[in-house]
Formats: structure tokens, C-alpha cells, sequence
């Protein structure tokens, strides 16, 4: 019976980890086909950095997404990338809630412009992050060795 | 015969993409590589802003030099007072190649008749008297307000929700871009865009 349990359990913590990956690669995979600009203009407009770390940032945080992305799917040494997922989503997540709170009519620029934050946004990323920081505790509770 | 078909074809999407304009209320060479459509409403602050600050900066660093096609898109905002009389009267004046100076005298004016409603005021102090009368009768036309509402409408239809809400189209493709883009970020998002 616990064999079985921590089996389907294994299962559902692959199966997040290749959802969280694939859409966090993607997410970045989408805001590079589109000029660093437009990105850059996104995280602007949420008043949160100052404005000289805007432009490094959004020239290279949808290249670093889709590798940390693309890492957490091959199962290699899951503890780093699963923890930066979280650690960014935690972030993201945090920057979206400020605004709905703020009454700021922003896109989040998750998956590139025209992406309102609203409460379903909101629960889309809150799913990821939920799913995100699970998959970083089985990474950080299983030997280094395992996936 | 195939060979135009073909190209008719592939040209009609990117026709559709890039919606008709009212030449009276642009400013730059339609033929430009970039355009920039500015989706704004007469009572809002900050397309006061925009039309105050930033155009005459963009007018200056692109359009002078034939490098961008600035057009004004209706989009007035629901319950705000005045703002259809005014967009009804800068339509009116764009029919008579008036559109700059009614435009520029509702943003300069814009806390004033926004409260107490004398839009008429504003527009007639920058126009001769028979452009006065001509504008008073255009903007009793009922293709003035269509055009106001297809303007509007196709805001909407980009999921225009706020103003002013600037796109820029390049090479077919269309970036509807966040509100009140910083100019160093929006320069480079221009520059990026223009043939090298």
C-alpha cells in the first residue's frame, strides 16, 4: 500500500515536473520571439525595478527560462532548476498579486504581451508555483541521485 | 494569372492586419516602415502627457526623417462626460485638415471643458469663423460618429482596455505595447524595428 502510494506519488512529481518545465521553456521560448523591447516595457510597467536593471533583465531572463525550463524536464540534477523555478515564480507571483492589489491594468508578461493579470492569471501562476514547490520538495527529500 | 492570385493571397492578410486610416489625422509619410497608432481619449491625463511630451519627441527623433507614420485612433472612454462632443468636433475638423490644432487645443484645454463641458469653446477659439461653421455641420454627420465607433471598435477587437494604448506595426506585424512605455525603452523598440 506504500509502496503503491509513494510510486503514484513519484509519477505525479515526473509528470509536474515535465508540465512545470515545459511551460516555464516555453513561457521564455515565446517572449524571445518577440523584441527584448516590448519584454523589457513589461517589466517596467509594473513600477517594481529600477529602471537600469530593466533592460539586462529582459534581455536575458527568457533565455535563462527556457534553459532552466528545458533542465528541470531532463530530471538531471533537479534540486537547482526546481528551486529557481520556484524561487522565480515566487516571484512573479508575488509582483502579479502587488499589482491586482495596486489596481494597476498590466499585462503580466508571462507568456509575452497581451496577458491582463487577472484572477484567472493569477491562478494559473498560483498553480504553477503550488505545483513548482512541490516538485522542489521531492527533489530536495529523494537522494541527489534520483530524479 | 496564378502568379497574381497567389500574391493577392498572401497580400490580403497583411492588408487586413494594417486597418484603414483618416490621412487628416496622421502625421509622417504613409509609405514609412514603421507605423504608430496612438489608441487615446481627449479627457484622459495621461494621452495629455503623451500628445504634449512624447509625440513632439517622436515627431522629432522618427517622423521628420520619414522613419514612422504616426495616426490618432478614437477610443473614448465609457462615462467619461464630453469626450464624444470633442472626438465629434476633431473628426469634423480632421475633414478640413484642422485636426492638429483642435487636438492640440482639447489637450491643452483638457481640464477645463472636461468639468464644465464647454468643449465648443475650446475648438471654436482655434478655428476661423467659416471653419467654424463647417465644423459645426461635419460633426452633425453621421459618418463622423461611425467613424469615431469603428474606431472604437477596433481598439476593442485589440484588446484595447485603457488609453492611451499605443501599437506599433513593422514589417506586417502588429505590437500592441504596454501603457505609458518609458521612451528610452520605447526608442529601442523603434529602432529595433527599422531596416538596418
Amino acid at each position: 500500500m506504500a509502496s503503491s502510494q509513494s510510486k503514484a506519488l513519484y509519477w505525479t512529481v515526473v509528470v509536474l515536473r515535465l508540465i512545470v518545465g515545459g511551460v516555464f521553456a516555453y513561457a521564455g521560448y515565446l517572449k524571445l520571439r518577440e523584441p527584448w523591447a516590448l519584454f523589457a516595457m513589461g517589466i517596467d510597467s509594473y513600477h517594481l525595478i529600477p529602471f537600469r536593471f530593466v533592460e539586462p533583465l529582459a534581455r536575458t531572463l527568457p533565455a535563462a527560462e527556457v534553459a532552466i525550463g528545458l533542465w528541470l524536464m531532463t530530471g538531471f540534477w533537479p534540486r537547482i532548476p526546481s528551486a529557481l523555478i520556484s524561487l522565480l515564480l515566487m516571484v512573479f507571483f508575488a509582483a502579479m498579486v502587488h499589482a491586482k492589489i495596486a489596481g494597476q491594468q498590466i499585462d503580466c508578461g508571462c507568456f509575452g504581451p497581451g496577458d491582463p493579470i487577472s484572477k484567472w492569471t493569477l491562478l494559473r501562476d498560483g498553480s504553477l508555483l503550488a505545483a513548482s514547490l512541490l516538485v522542489t520538495w521531492q527533489a530536495f527529500r529523494r537522494s541527489p541521485k534520483k530524479s | 494569372m496564378k502568379l497574381y492570385a497567389a500574391l493577392l493571397l498572401v497580400l490580403l492578410p497583411c492588408l487586413a492586419a494594417i486597418p484603414e486610416v483618416d490621412k487628416n489625422k496622421a502625421v509622417g509619410s504613409p509609405t514609412a516602415p514603421v507605423r504608430l497608432e496612438v489608441f487615446s481619449d481627449f479627457t484622459c491625463p495621461h494621452c495629455r502627457h503623451f500628445h504634449e511630451e512624447v509625440l513632439p519627441q517622436l515627431i522629432k527623433d522618427y517622423v521628420v526623417n520619414g522613419k514612422m507614420y504616426i495616426v490618432d485612433r478614437a477610443f473614448p472612454l465609457q462615462g467619461h462626460n464630453f469626450t464624444r462632443e470633442a472626438f465629434g468636433y476633431a473628426v469634423a475638423a480632421a475633414r478640413i485638415g484642422k485636426y492638429q490644432p483642435v487636438a492640440d487645443a482639447l489637450y491643452a484645454q483638457q481640464a477645463n471643458w472636461a468639468v464644465n463641458g464647454n468643449v465648443w469653446g475650446v475648438v471654436a477659439a482655434v478655428l476661423s469663423p467659416a471653419d467654424q461653421k463647417k465644423v459645426q455641420e461635419l460633426s452633425k454627420d453621421p459618418g463622423v460618429q461611425a467613424e469615431i465607433d469603428a474606431e472604437f471598435r477596433e481598439g476593442v477587437d485589440s484588446g484595447i482596455n485603457q488609453t492611451p494604448t499605443l501599437i506599433l506595426t513593422a514589417n506586417g506585424k502588429r505590437f500592441p505595447l504596454p501603457p505609458a512605455p518609458d521612451y528610452r525603452l520605447l526608442k529601442s523598440m523603434i529602432d529595433g524595428l527599422l531596416p538596418k
